[in-house]
């Protein structure tokens, strides 16, 4: 996936991203990490195509982003997103059903390929057990878990997640990150997620893509891009930076620079 | 598996109640002579029957029907539970343009109905692009609708009281009195195809119950799917309207009663209004002119006598207003 000189405005608003160029590595996942306002969730609503640029190109199989119909993009990225409705009675089986719908059309009805593809999805997010669940009785984990396995039974080789962990609680958190991992190693699957936790970027990630005012400012593997100036120059912030042997690497802020009064 | 037995239960019980109203009213027969003479056409009374009471139950169904799965796809396209033809202006907007159809050009009557849909158009343009700022906001679109509803009712009574012909009173207020064979065929031919339309809409409404970002990378083309669905809703309450007149509340019931039954999934919830809707106006019809004979009370009447009351009981219960 590349992406040249991308830009992006609301109507009667300043540039949110400006001229953005970078690429998705194919394989690998891929965070991106910023402040709030960064315009990091604006980024991957273009990539997604839930935005459509102001300027410039994203490039998926050697094809502009804009060219793909709906149905077509649908059956090469799915996405998750921060927050989801679903309606009162759905069953966790029906809203991983609905990520079939990419393949069929206004008179097919469901096939065996769609059959096994909705059973393997939730096999993979440990929902079998679940799937006669009503939505509302789940977990936030658990729901969150469901979207993904909606989005798995899509089969894209591309899979998107908008701040996954945002509402979760800590444990459901780690729960997640680590069946995105194994989503990347087990599937193969290019992963692209929007985190605000710099740590839980810097541990699950393979490349970090580091975002302020509409640019990317530091890309690369984590260990080599986070850095004390690094902290400093996107969040204002004096962090300690450490690697341990339990812990591993991770990240403190310390001190905000500018105090308060 | 239990709800497919609903709406089979439905289909009996409105089977039921056509054969009832059939026997119900200033000339009685019995139901084997009913069917029979139906059948074979060798009874005097039930040939009256036939002529008189039966293209009003037909026409009564089919508007029901028609105005109970308009509700429906309104309540999809617009993610709001509140949203009916009737509330929001669409009928009102329908009847107007039939109205005026009805004192310019008299003769296009077999036409009314396309022109209805013109006026529910324009009605269900308004709501969208006075709502459609604040994001579609539940409240707001309702309030919308409600002004505009307002404003064509009050266009509806003045031109109302310049004709007064019965063609005029037909679509003000709504009886199914003196219903005929030629209004079963209009309603047939506008409403049965639309409503065989809506059945096929049943995946893109399921998928406008989540986000649109979501429905938008499941595939679905969002903006392309409300406006066919709006279409279709609004064809429908037009045709309904212009044939039965202006029934309010049938498409804020009977979806709402439907999903406590078959629950949220449209492939069952669209035949299951539209069944519900055809037994409730049928009976508001039938209680209408069987309570107090030979005084006979409107269908609309009747509709808002049981809606009102239902509307705040809903409000009451706390009704999820999802969307928000």
């Amino acid at each position: 996936m590349d992406i040249k000189q991308l830009q992006f405005h609301y109507k009667n608003s300043g540039a949110i991203i400006r001229s953005l160029s970078t690429s998705i590595s194919a394989g690998k996942v891929t965070t991106i990490l910023g402040p709030n306002g960064s315009g990091k969730s604006t980024l991957l609503s273009l990539l997604a195509k839930n935005l459509a640029p102001t300027a410039g190109q994203v490039i998926v199989n050697g094809r502009d982003l804009q060219q793909f119909s709906q149905k077509e993009l649908a059956r090469q990225i799915a996405v998750v997103h921060q927050q989801n409705e679903a309606p009162f009675d759905l069953t966790v089986e029906k809203l991983v059903e609905f990520g079939r719908l990419p393949y069929r059309h206004m008179f097919s009805f469901d096939n065996k390929e769609d059959a096994e593809a909705v059973e393997w999805a939730m096999a993979c997010t440990g929902l079998t057990s679940l799937k006669s669940k009503k939505m509302i009785e789940l977990s936030g984990g658990q729901k969150q878990r469901a979207w993904i396995a909606m989005a798995l039974a899509q089969k894209t080789n591309l899979l998107f997640l908008d701040e996954p962990t945002t509402y979760l609680d800590v444990y459901y958190q780690i729960e997640l990150l680590e069946l995105v991992r194994s989503l990347n190693e087990q599937l193969g699957l290019t992963i692209v997620m929007v985190l605000h936790d710099v740590n839980q970027a810097v541990r699950y990630s393979d490349e970090l893509k580091v975002m302020k005012e509409g640019q990317i400012v530091a890309e690369g593997e984590p260990k080599q891009i986070m850095t004390r100036e690094l902290m400093l120059r996107v969040y204002d912030v004096q962090a300690v930076i450490r690697e341990d042997a339990e812990a591993g690497f991770y990240v403190i802020p310390v001190a905000s620079t500018t105090p308060l009064g | 598996m239990k709800k497919w037995v609903s709406l089979l239960a439905a289909l009996c019980l409105l089977v039921a109640m056509a054969l009832y109203s059939m026997m119900a009213g200033s000339i009685k027969v019995g139901l084997g002579e009913l069917v029979s003479g139906l059948l074979w056409g060798n009874n005097p009374q039930v040939d009256v029957i036939r002529d008189l009471r039966l293209p009003r139950v037909f026409v009564a169904m089919l508007c029901g029907a028609a105005l109970a799965v308009s509700g429906v796809l309104l309540q999809s396209v617009m993610r709001n539970p509140l949203a009916d033809a009737g509330v929001i202006g669409i009928s009102a907007g329908a009847g107007f343009a039939g109205l005026l159809v009805t004192a310019v050009f008299p003769a296009l009557f077999f036409y009314i109905p396309l022109f209805a849909v013109m006026g529910g158009l324009l009605a269900c343009f308004l709501v969208y692009l006075f709502s459609w700022k604040s994001g579609l906001q539940p409240l707001r679109l309702i309030l919308v609708g409600v002004a505009i509803n307002a404003a064509f009712t009050g266009f509806n009574h003045v031109l109302g009281s310049f004709g007064g012909s019965s063609a005029t009173s037909r679509i003000t207020s709504s009886t199914f009195h003196m219903k005929t064979w030629q209004d079963v065929e209009m309603i047939l031919l506008y409403g049965g195809i639309t409503l065989t339309l809506s059945f096929f809409l049943s995946t893109w409404c399921n998928m406008l119950a989540l986000q649109d970002r979501t429905a938008s990378n499941l595939g679905l083309n969002v903006m392309r799917a409300r406006i066919v669905i709006s279409l279709v809703a609004v064809m429908l309450a037009s045709a309904a309207t212009a044939v039965g007149g202006l029934i309010v509340f049938v498409g804020l019931l009977v979806p709402h009663i439907a999903r406590q039954f078959v629950g949220s999934d449209h492939k069952l919830l669209i035949p299951f209004s539209a069944v519900g809707g055809a037994l409730l106006i049928l009976f508001a019809d039938t209680a209408g002119r069987t309570l107090i004979a030979p005084i006979e009370i409107p269908a609309s009447v009747i509709m808002m006598m049981i809606g009102g009351p239902f509307l705040i009981f809903m409000l009451l219960k706390g009704d999820r207003v999802h969307g928000h």
